[in-house]
């Protein structure tokens, strides 16, 4: 096999590789990186990026990242990267072509490290997180002396190059690159090392300077070069940059795995063309299992709970004003969803004035988020709760949710968008313009700042825009309270909501679904009449007349006289036809669950079966 | 030398100070002077510029006043002061001075005024705007500000750091930052820096959450204490060094914060009981002064005589249990704060009878953090419709009580249509620094007002940035400012390494 051929086998396998476990996989967890990522073209932005080691990485990183933008392109970018690595790294260390494909390892567990994220992806304050390492890579091949067998020396003076080499690349390079100045003052001692070997001259006295030199380049340029910085922990110049896993008390190794095999295979690069077997049984058998064993490793990292991925679109279908899409992908779902799904859907509904008829046709069976590891409990308030309270009209509540996660993990296109509108409905509108401003500083966010500023202008034009009719309503329908929601984002919402009188219509349906929801039957009862006041005709929507039968003859609320309701046929033979199937299955001596079971088919649609079934409110 | 200092003040390696040493100085030998447009149109109007320095008083040692202009293409401004004149700009947006030519323009005009007239260009046309000007006045500022610098975040710090300014320049560095200890998303809040005279051979700031404590600098030497001791509220909060004596004055105190709904005053922050205590660092131990259990008191403040310890306090009964929260927080807006002020026999270190200074309730105001003038004539403070927090209350204003005749001055120059608040005289009385959210209603930033020797007050300026642009795009709060007359001397690496020692416990 010539060696091209070689070359063309690997190079498209680890393209399909990466394309798949990418773009076709992951689309929604790389446009929602850019999303809750931060790049600026500003000097401020630049300067606090360089502050720490691997700043120029970081900022490169982040700039990078916001060409997930658009999935596709930002996968090429990344690929691209990694394949300039690929191709720089075979050319400096000299690696024959059938076993090249080794060089893909490292790159192979930066993928994995993509893809593994789930619920840290809410917590993680890199903006950098993607590209900073593939980055980092190609920075140390380069920084390695790739050009070392063409300089113009003889080996003596190469040699010395090498060793005046390491400690300049580990001290000039240790702020823009990190720990992958670091990696290259490695590689280079290296490969120092392996062409004295090969050449078969004295070994020990220079491969003794080389160590004693590397040692101390390694142990003082980080410790020098961070001496006066008051952004780093005593412990991290050697480590900055290196992605912990840590939250408080907890962290989680595995999930670092990827970048310890990221930082440490390419210690193995100069040593590959050693490999004197010219076997291509021996090369193609390993490449076969090396491929083998990265499918595994990729597969088993993927992280696919669905309702997480859900989320992700579910989420920027809201914050995008797509409510079909957004009811589209709750009707998807088969199992149990997450309590920021039903947010999601409950939002969708109440924009297209369906929250009372329709919301109980979907799916109110929840379940906590399935997180990647037991290391991190994720809350609505660390997802979309900002998101969330917006759309309900709590721009105080929303302003502070972005803030507190701004403090923790970082400022983000995302955070400064819903802080733009939360500022646009509360009518602070020089803050909406410093928002805006900063977002029109961005690569792909300036087309919404521009499109946002006549907001930020003129507040006659809120009712007419979709993103801020319903939450300017709510916000001003809303009763002011002094208080505070302890992290339970829903609970908060629906709390206010059950007691708030209102007579604005859109902002009813809202306080009558959250009594619903929270099965208070005092305020049901308010807020029945309260929609009986505005719409004396006497017409309900579905949900509240299945809820008032229910109420009435199944509970035994006293004192309710239904005669000024129009009940729609249907939903009185459904009702009395749910009632009798409930006596009859009772009788059997089925237990709630069986009972549950045996009804969704026909009843699942319906406030009865929600009540019965969904014993307790959850919320999160 | 100097571009060195500046850079690794702001945390840049060894590297990146010599690289960026080179570049100032290229950068230094590239820059001239712009030449003005040979053919304008001529605008009936004064020019808008950010930050607003059209009209101000300025100190003749302070910082270059940059500016820029929003929406031109082009800027040069024609600055003549005395017999100096020149040009400034043709960078885009932006005006910035050389800091030599600036300072020999502060001295030209010092005590009388720099003239400035602006030209912009947009769309190829140039316009000349009618000129402003910026009053220099005779009394210098104290060159050193130190401030904390953290997102307007509620609860959380992880990105909190107390800062130190260079008012006559723009270096700045860090006192002491957060993140250097701090991991994941707790960390430590730390808070209350303040200076005896405003030396930094006595300082103090304390750490709260983890590795709790009061760091406390003494003749130079640092300790780190545990102030709490049995019966006391709480740990040390509020303070103000006694202007001769190693004592240190502190409230007591437990803070509660609730969020609105609507209101874009945003939060409430209250304070559910305090107390006045002092501090001898000498002895080590902590003394009471004031602990009635109806009154709420704060904010103790030292007059530069040391015979007086100001304060605010709110009278609050319970009607239910005692610090029930729930009933605090209905009833938030009741809570509003006089200005006493009690006197000190330092002495026997006791305290004589409350005495009422400023009836704000009276008013339906409240005011808090009192600051006395160096002659002890005048009572700066921060006045808001109820509560504490001021920074939080968009109609929060800064006052100026004159002692002798019990009147307020007027204060309007220097304040806005927003919040306002921790004022504070330099050291020579001439000048007011203050916190302000003037600029968009949320960030948090320096702004300083010349208080003449008649006690008129003059239009305040926002405390300028190298890059303009910087005081907008910034998303943190740059708040309780504190002048200083040096820089504080210990390292942030030795405040970090006291402050993983064990603190030592005081005595009461």
């Amino acid at each position: 096999m010539p060696p091209y051929a070689f070359l063309i086998l690997y190079i498209s396998t680890f393209l399909i590789v990466c394309w798949y476990f990418l773009y076709v996989r992951n689309a929604d967890v790389l446009f929602f990186m850019q999303d809750r990522g931060w790049w600026n073209d500003t000097r401020l932005f630049f300067e606090q990026c360089i502050r720490v080691p691997g700043g120029l990485l970081s900022w490169a990183g982040a700039y990078l990242t916001q060409y997930f933008y658009y999935p596709a392109l930002g996968c090429s970018i990344l690929i691209l990267v990694w394949l300039l690595t690929f191709a720089l790294a075979k050319w400096s260390f000299r690696v024959p072509s059938h076993w090249s494909f080794l060089l893909f390892l490292p790159m192979a567990a930066l993928l994995a490290s993509d893809i593994q994220l789930g619920y840290w992806i809410y917590i993680l304050r890199d903006i950098d997180y993607i590209f900073y390492h593939p980055l980092g890579l190609l920075a140390a091949t380069l920084l390695s002396l790739p050009f070392w067998q063409f300089l113009p020396f003889g080996d003596k003076a190469k040699r010395r190059i090498a060793l005046a080499w390491i400690p300049l690349v580990a001290t000039l390079f240790y702020y823009p690159f990190g720990i992958y100045a670091l990696l290259a003052a490695v590689l280079t001692a290296l490969q120092a090392f392996t062409s004295v070997q090969e050449r078969g001259e004295k070994v020990i006295p220079y491969s003794l300077s080389l160590l004693v030199l590397l040692l101390l380049s390694l142990g003082l340029a980080p410790l020098l070069e961070t001496s006066g910085s008051t952004l780093l922990r005593s412990d991290q110049p050697w480590t900055y940059g290196f992605h912990r896993f840590e939250l408080d008390d907890l962290r989680d190794y595995s999930l670092e795995l990827p970048f310890l095999l990221a930082l440490f295979l390419p210690l193995g690069f100069p040593f590959i063309r050693r490999i004197k077997s010219e076997s291509l049984l021996l090369s193609q058998g390993t490449m076969a299992a090396a491929t083998a064993l990265t499918l595994l490793g990729l597969f088993s990292r993927d992280f696919t709970d669905y309702n997480f991925h859900a989320e992700l679109r579910m989420q920027r279908a809201v914050e995008e004003c797509r409510w079909a899409d957004v009811l589209q992908e709750s009707s998807k779902a088969k199992g149990p969803v997450t309590r920021e799904m039903i947010m999601f859907r409950d939002i969708a509904l109440m924009n297209r004035h369906e929250l009372l008829s329709k919301r109980y046709i979907y799916n109110n069976e929840s379940v906590q988020p399935v997180t990647v590891s037991d290391s991190i409990h994720i809350r609505i308030a660390n997802q979309a709760g900002d998101l969330i309270y917006l759309n309900y009209g709590e721009t105080i509540f929303a302003i502070r949710r972005a803030m507190e996660r701004a403090m923790h993990y970082g400022f983000s296109h995302y955070t400064l968008r819903v802080l733009a509108k939360c500022a646009i409905v509360n009518g602070e509108k020089d803050n909406a313009r410093k928002y805006l401003r900063l977002l029109s500083h961005s690569t792909f966010q300036k087309k919404w700042s521009q499109k946002m500023r006549p907001f930020a202008e003129d507040d006659k034009l809120l009712p007419q825009s979709e993103h801020f009719r319903l939450p300017l309503k709510l916000y001003n329908e809303g009763s002011e309270l002094v208080g505070t929601d302890d992290s339970y984002v829903e609970l908060t919402i629906l709390k206010k909501w059950m007691y708030t009188l209102t007579h604005e219509p859109e902002a009813q349906q809202v306080a009558l679904a959250a009594a619903m929801i929270m099965r208070d039957r005092q305020c049901f009862w308010s807020q029945v009449q309260q929609f009986y006041n505005i719409n004396p005709s006497g017409l309900f929507p579905t949900h509240v007349q299945e809820a008032m039968l229910f109420e009435v003859y199944e509970l035994g609320m006293k004192g309710v006289n239904l005669s000024f309701v129009k009940f729609d046929d249907r939903v009185v033979q459904r009702y009395n036809a749910f009632k009798a199937r409930l006596e009859q299955y009772s009788s059997q001596g089925m237990n709630e669950q069986q009972i549950g079971s045996m009804l969704r088919p026909e009843f699942g649609d319906t406030y009865m079966w929600d009540y019965c079934v969904l014993r307790q409110v959850q919320t999160n | 030398m100097k571009s060195r200092t500046i850079c690794r003040g702001m945390g840049f390696s060894l590297s990146h100070c010599f690289i960026i040493s080179l570049l100032m100085v290229f950068i230094a030998a590239c820059s001239g002077h712009p030449s003005l447009p040979s053919s304008f149109e001529k605008a009936d109007k004064a020019p808008r510029i950010y930050p607003d320095y059209t009209d101000v008083t300025v100190p003749p040692n302070i910082a270059p006043l940059n500016f820029l202009v929003d929406s031109v293409d082009d800027v040069v401004a024609e600055v003549a002061a005395d017999n100096y004149r020149q040009t400034f700009g043709g960078k885009a947006n932006k005006v910035q001075f050389m800091q030599k030519d600036w300072q020999e323009l502060l001295q030209k005009a010092k005590g009388t005024r720099i003239d400035i007239t602006l030209y912009t260009k947009k769309d190829g046309r140039w316009l000349a705007y009618k000129p402003f000007s910026i009053h220099v006045a005779k009394e210098d500022i104290d060159p050193y500000v130190s401030f904390r610098q953290l997102p307007p975040t509620f609860v959380g710090y992880d990105e909190l750091s107390i800062r130190q300014r260079n008012l006559t320049n723009f270096d700045e560095t860090d006192i002491y930052n957060n993140r250097m200890i701090s991991k994941g998303i707790e960390g430590q809040c730390i808070n209350c820096h303040s200076y005896q005279n405003y030396r930094t051979d006595n300082m103090m700031f304390h750490t709260r959450m983890e590795h709790p404590g009061t760091m406390i600098v003494c003749d130079g030497k640092l300790s780190f204490v545990d102030t709490k001791v049995e019966g006391m509220i709480s740990a040390a909060a509020y303070n103000s060094w006694h202007p001769s004596l190693p004592i240190i004055a502190f409230s007591t105190d437990h803070t509660m914060q609730s969020f609105h709904t609507r209101d874009v005053t945003k939060v409430e922050v209250m304070e559910s009981a305090s107390d006045l205590i002092i501090y001898d660092i000498k002895q080590n131990r902590v003394l009471p002064v004031l602990s009635d259990s109806a009154e709420l008191e704060l904010f103790p403040s030292w007059s530069p005589d040391g015979k007086w310890l100001y304060y605010c306090s709110a009278h609050y009964e319970y009607k239910g249990e005692y610090e029930n929260t729930d009933e605090l927080l209905n009833a938030y807006r009741s809570l509003q704060y006089n200005l006493y002020r009690i006197p000190f026999d330092a002495q026997g270190m006791t305290f004589g009878q409350p005495e009422l200074i400023y009836d704000a309730r009276q008013k339906n105001r409240s005011a808090v953090q009192p600051r006395v003038s160096q002659d002890g004539r005048y009572v700066l403070f921060a006045e808001g419709p109820w509560g504490l927090f001021h920074i939080w209350h968009p109609t929060a204003e800064v006052c100026i009580l004159d002692l002798q005749t019990g009147r307020l001055l007027n204060t309007s120059p220097m304040n806005s249509h927003r919040a306002e608040s921790y004022p504070s005289f330099s050291s020579n009385d001439r000048w007011i620094l203050f916190e302000s959210r003037r600029d968009d209603g949320n960030y948090t930033r320096l702004y300083l007002a010349y208080f003449d020797a008649s006690a008129r007050l003059h239009k305040a300026f926002e405390v300028p940035a190298e890059d303009p642009e910087q005081l907008r795009l910034l998303l943190r709060s740059q708040s309780r400012p504190e002048l200083m007359k040096e820089p504080v001397r210990i390292s942030p690496r030795e405040f970090r390494d006291k402050m993983l020692s064990q603190p030592t416990k005081v005595k009461s």
